[in-house]
């Protein structure tokens, strides 16, 4: 799927499909306003809430890696390398 | 030592994101009145309460582990939790935030459920009847909504 095809959805469909196969990079913001990164085939996904996983004020694809950076400045990286050797 | 149903039906659940905690136990607040939601920020924290509670204790009906977290993530501490005698059958639940076929198939390993942390209201609504499932269904009728 692109991500025009992603935009075509409705939100609850586009909720449904970043459950079911969004891969979750992150988490940024304080709440109540906070905002989930998902990766979904070879764009990104990214939900604005106006209150934490319960009311969502948009969601916004994008295919430049440039919507990582926030959430890649947040990353305890010792620990994502630690999880990535367990795994 | 009381019978099933005198006893306090306890849940614990670990998890390092503290808006999740907020939101699950809202969840559960509004879920049942005679169950206690007791929280732990890692793997570690629970565990180690695990271990401490004996046989005569209550032990809890349910317990739910993030999987990604500091000290000891979900899925080791579901492994070390599985290792003791008492909590062998106990149900658990990983609880994450993404899909993942090989967290799947390690939860089924150690007899786990998995669920999907919800991404807006509608999901938000069935979070606590999803987790409740995972109990045996004895537990399940004394839960009081």
């Amino acid at each position: 799927m692109s991500s025009e095809d992603f935009l075509q959805l409705t939100y609850q469909e586009q909720i449904e499909l970043l459950t079911a196969e969004g891969l979750y990079i992150g988490k940024r913001g304080r709440q109540p306003k906070v905002s989930l990164l998902f990766q979904l085939d070879s764009f990104y996904v990214e939900i604005l809430y106006e209150k934490y996983r319960l009311r969502i004020a948009s969601i916004r694809c994008s295919t430049s890696t440039s919507i990582l950076d926030p959430y890649f400045e947040l990353m305890d990286v010792p620990l994502v390398v630690y999880e990535f050797r367990i795994s | 030592m009381p019978n099933l149903s005198e006893k306090e039906l306890l849940v614990v659940y670990a998890d390092d994101d503290p808006d999740d905690i907020e939101l699950v136990t809202e969840a559960f607040e509004r879920y049942a009145n005679n169950l206690t939601l007791k929280t732990f920020s890692n793997g570690l924290t629970i565990l180690s309460f695990l271990k401490n509670l004996s046989i005569a204790d209550n032990l809890p009906c349910l317990i739910i582990l993030d999987i990604n977290m500091p000290a000891m993530n979900g899925k080791e501490c579901l492994k070390q939790i599985r290792q003791i005698d008492q909590y062998k059958d106990v149900p658990v639940v990983l609880f994450t935030a993404s899909v993942s076929d090989r967290d799947k198939e390690f939860a089924k390993l150690y007899q786990a459920g998995f669920i999907t942390k919800p991404l807006s209201s509608v999901q938000m609504d069935v979070i606590a009847a999803g987790f409740i499932e995972h109990c045996n269904s004895e537990i399940q009728k004394l839960i009081i909504r």
